[in-house]
């Protein structure tokens, strides 16, 4: 395990990197209560204090602690990222699999319904669907279910194609295994590494439309801590706190900076062709 | 060699007389000096869609102001000396000894901007439809109702005012900027006025143009009936919605004016002074009461005890402090400032209930809710985005929160908001500015709080106040009027549960392009934004 992980920091040096600050986010989402030195809704302080030593990151212009709101941040946009994308991910890849070995008119016609999906602009798509659901943080996460779904029914559809004419799904064919055993025993196993990089390459996707909606005021709703949200609130007061936009800046730039490292280095490593990292 | 005193006083006087000339001579022109220059088009904006833009049945400013220059009304406020009622319909007046027969002789050969001539029924119909008790007119007729028996004309040109009782705040009533006069041909073709083509006037512009969430446009009137006015071609109003939106359009010159709502607080007006030195920036009141409403028709706060909890846990003083970045009077319902002595003295407010130093209210207000709802309560908190609505509104969830109450933002957009909260489909409105059509006392009582109120958003009903309200309107002893008006608002104050809950008066900053001439600001937000006067210099 050791040896495993120190070949794994020396062949992928910028994917330990990536590990480590992903490392981090979940350390500071998970233990955000115990962190944060106040509440991230708390309008306590004075507004607009610069960054100092009873404030690091300073405070907004309604007098909450920054540092606590990014910290908090960092839970809502881990939690966002993780569940739309387990979600969104898992439910494309099981219709891609089972459409793509079905083939016929089921295929056909849930491609059909995959490209119209997928012709709409991703962020105007979710700007529609947040109008229509209203603003809280599970309709971001629904959102984005509807926007990865798309996309990983594509992608896991064409792996599914390949893997369901190798000579295993055939013998099993042969041996008189149901479809349904054929599909969840057989054919999505031989999936999963291409679902593991959809996973953690969508994560950061994830991250960035949430805040994106939220910076737009469509996204979570204004109180909740989100980074997209304070980027807002720092827009408008640009040139009197500038520190209320890098902040919340700089959480979602190594955040995504992170999990793309991340995510890069697992499809390196899961990649036949260029395997090789860890022999 | 002595000179007489009167010598000496003509040597002086001459002596000034020359000072004064020479001075004048190399003096750089005022603006009253100036010949007003005809042409141009002044550019500001309304600070969201109207959506609808029938000024009778309508309260948001954005419709007042789209429409300010169509229309006229029979008085309105001098744009030359602001305080002051003059005639613009009505050529004069007369009242009767008793004070309760009004008579306006209007002005003859005048035409609505389709041509058709303007007369007395036109007066008739527009007073007959906003103080129609099935229609509700929250401005004009909110203030007109409670005054006035009926309208009459007399002949084409003379109509007459019945009043239930001698008004004071009837004239300045009659001038406000929503009791403007429609044609009845218009109205009888189209119903109201929500529409573009509805807008028919007699003012000194004619409605141009309005694109939905992008432009109002007016054009000049060539036959207004006041020859040689407007002056300028024309008016755009930008729909700029948000604080950011408009402080960038203003610090890209390309709007001339902000003086409108909302106000630019502190730190926008320096970062606009920053940006242009071709403007005069200046602090001024909005005539502006900042509330939070209650629904007291439906669950939780159809209760007394968690009204009075809410009105306990507000920090009016932070909200002041933060949201208006000190520039405003917290928990005053009448603003020594505007209202002058029928306001009850700010140091008497500052020791009612909510207003008071907060740690006591807390605690009270804590209890209230335990008692109801031992593991407290959570409500759905509405809120309009427009001006900074969200910052006041995460506020005064973080001020709920201290007493259990937890609350979750529902946002709306400007029009759609003013429709929610109209029905009644709101359990908090977490703030909402209301400007005064009038700067009489008697206007906040009868947008806010007694039971007819034009924005009684939350419905609550109290007799006493209703009473209150009406006795104070009635009398025309000043003395007796202002001791009305004193108990009215210690009454509020200390009861508590009223669904209207006064925050505070808004001030704030706005500025003016220095190009700009003629250009008052009138005593309330919707006053002298028809621009008849104003020019563009060179």
């Amino acid at each position: 395990m050791r040896a495993a992980l120190a070949r794994f920091v020396i062949g992928q040096p910028l994917g330990a990197a990536g590990a480590l600050v992903v490392l981090a986010l979940i350390t500071v989402a998970l233990f955000a209560p115990v962190l944060a030195p106040h509440g991230p809704k708390d309008a306590a302080f004075a507004p607009y204090v610069a960054p100092g030593r009873e404030f690091p990151m300073g405070t907004d212009q309604l007098g909450r602690d920054l540092l606590s709101r990014v910290i908090w941040g960092a839970r809502l946009s881990l939690y966002v990222g993780v569940v739309s994308v387990m979600f969104g991910i898992t439910l494309g890849a099981v219709w891609g699999a089972v459409t793509g070995y079905l083939g016929g008119a089921a295929d056909t016609g849930s491609q059909r319904v995959v490209d119209s999906l997928m012709a709409l602009p991703p962020i105007i798509l979710a700007l529609s669907l947040m109008a229509a659901l209203g603003q809280s943080v599970d309709n971001v996460i629904l959102a984005l279910v509807i926007l990865l779904t798309p996309t990983a029914a594509r992608t896991i559809r064409s792996v599914a194609l390949g893997v369901a004419a190798t000579p295993f799904i055939e013998a099993a064919q042969a041996a008189g295994a149901s479809r349904t055993r054929v599909i969840f025993r057989h054919l999505i196993p031989n999936c999963m590494a291409s679902y593991i990089v959809l996973v953690t390459t969508n994560i950061s996707y994830a991250i960035v439309v949430e805040a994106s909606l939220s910076f737009i005021g469509a996204g979570a709703p204004p109180d909740e801590p989100s980074w997209g949200g304070m980027l807002t609130a720092g827009i408008q007061a640009l040139e009197t706190a500038p520190w209320m936009v890098f902040f919340p800046g700089l959480a979602i730039s190594l955040a995504v900076f992170g999990l793309n490292l991340l995510g890069d280095s697992i499809r390196d490593l899961t990649d036949p062709r260029l395997r090789g990292g860890l022999g | 060699m002595t000179m007489s005193l009167s010598r000496l006083s003509r040597l002086a006087a001459l002596a000034v007389a020359v000072l004064f000339t020479l001075g004048a001579l190399v003096a750089p022109p005022t603006a009253a000096q100036e010949k007003p220059r005809p042409g141009g088009i002044l550019n500001w904006f309304d600070y969201g869609d109207p959506g609808r833009l029938d000024v009778h049945a309508e309260s948001p400013l954005v419709v007042q102001q789209a429409t300010a220059g169509i229309y006229s009304g029979l008085l309105h406020y001098d744009p030359d000396e602001p305080s002051k009622v003059v005639s613009d319909l009505a050529e004069r007046w007369t009242v009767s000894p008793d004070g309760k027969t009004y008579t306006f002789h209007l002005r003859k050969g005048v035409k609505w901007h389709d041509g058709q001539p303007f007369t007395s029924a036109d007066v008739k119909a527009t007073f007959d439809r906003v103080l129609n008790p099935d229609f509700k007119s929250p401005k004009c007729g909110a203030s007109l109702k409670p005054m006035v028996a009926s309208v009459e004309a007399v002949d084409a040109h003379t109509v007459e005012f019945k009043l239930k009782f001698a008004a004071a705040p009837f004239i300045p009533s009659i001038a406000s900027a929503w009791c403007r006069v429609a044609a009845k041909h218009i109205l009888t073709k189209y119903g109201d006025l929500n529409s573009a083509e509805a807008q028919v006037g007699t003012g000194p512009f004619k409605f141009k143009k309005y694109e939905r969430g992008s432009v109002v446009e007016w054009e000049k009137n060539p036959n207004y009936f006041i020859p040689g006015l407007p002056y300028l071609d024309g008016v755009k109003q930008f729909i700029l919605v948000g604080g950011p939106t408009q402080l960038a359009a203003a610090k890209a010159s390309k709007i001339m004016l902000w003086d409108t709502w909302p106000p630019m607080r502190k730190t926008q007006a320096e970062e606009l002074a920053r940006a242009r030195t071709d403007v005069e920036v200046y602090q001024a009141s909005i005539n502006t009461l900042f509330l939070v409403f209650l629904n007291s028709k439906k669950p939780p706060f159809d209760n007394a005890d968690l009204r009075r909890a809410v009105n306990l846990a507000i920090d009016r003083q932070e909200l002041v402090a933060k949201a208006l970045e000190g520039a405003g009077v917290a928990c005053a319902i009448l603003d020594p400032k505007l209202a002058g002595d029928f306001a009850l003295p700010l140091d008497e407010v500052a020791k009612a209930p909510g207003c008071r130093p907060k740690e006591q209210d807390i605690a009270e207000a804590k209890k209230l809710v335990e008692k109801h709802h031992p593991n407290g309560l959570d409500i759905e908190v509405a809120v309009r985005q427009v001006g900074n609505y969200v910052d006041r509104a995460q506020l005064l969830l973080s001020q709920l929160r201290k007493i259990g109450i937890r609350g979750t933002l529902k946002t709306h957009e400007s029009a759609a908001g003013y429709a929610a909260f109209g029905k009644g489909d709101f359990t908090i409105i977490a703030t909402q500015d209301r400007a005064m059509d009038i700067t009489d006392p008697s206007a906040v009582f009868h947008i806010a709080y007694t039971t007819q109120a034009g924005s009684n958003y939350g419905h609550y009903s109290d007799p006493k106040v209703d009473d209150l309200a009406d006795r104070a309107l009635r009398e025309s002893n000043r003395d007796k009027r202002k001791q009305l008006y004193w108990e009215l608002q210690r009454y509020l104050l200390a009861k508590g549960d009223h669904a209207s809950i006064a925050v505070g008066w808004v001030e704030g900053w706005f500025f003016k392009d220095k190009k700009l001439r003629n250009y008052k600001p009138g005593l309330t937000v919707y006053d002298n934004n028809t621009f008849m006067k104003t020019w563009i210099a060179q």
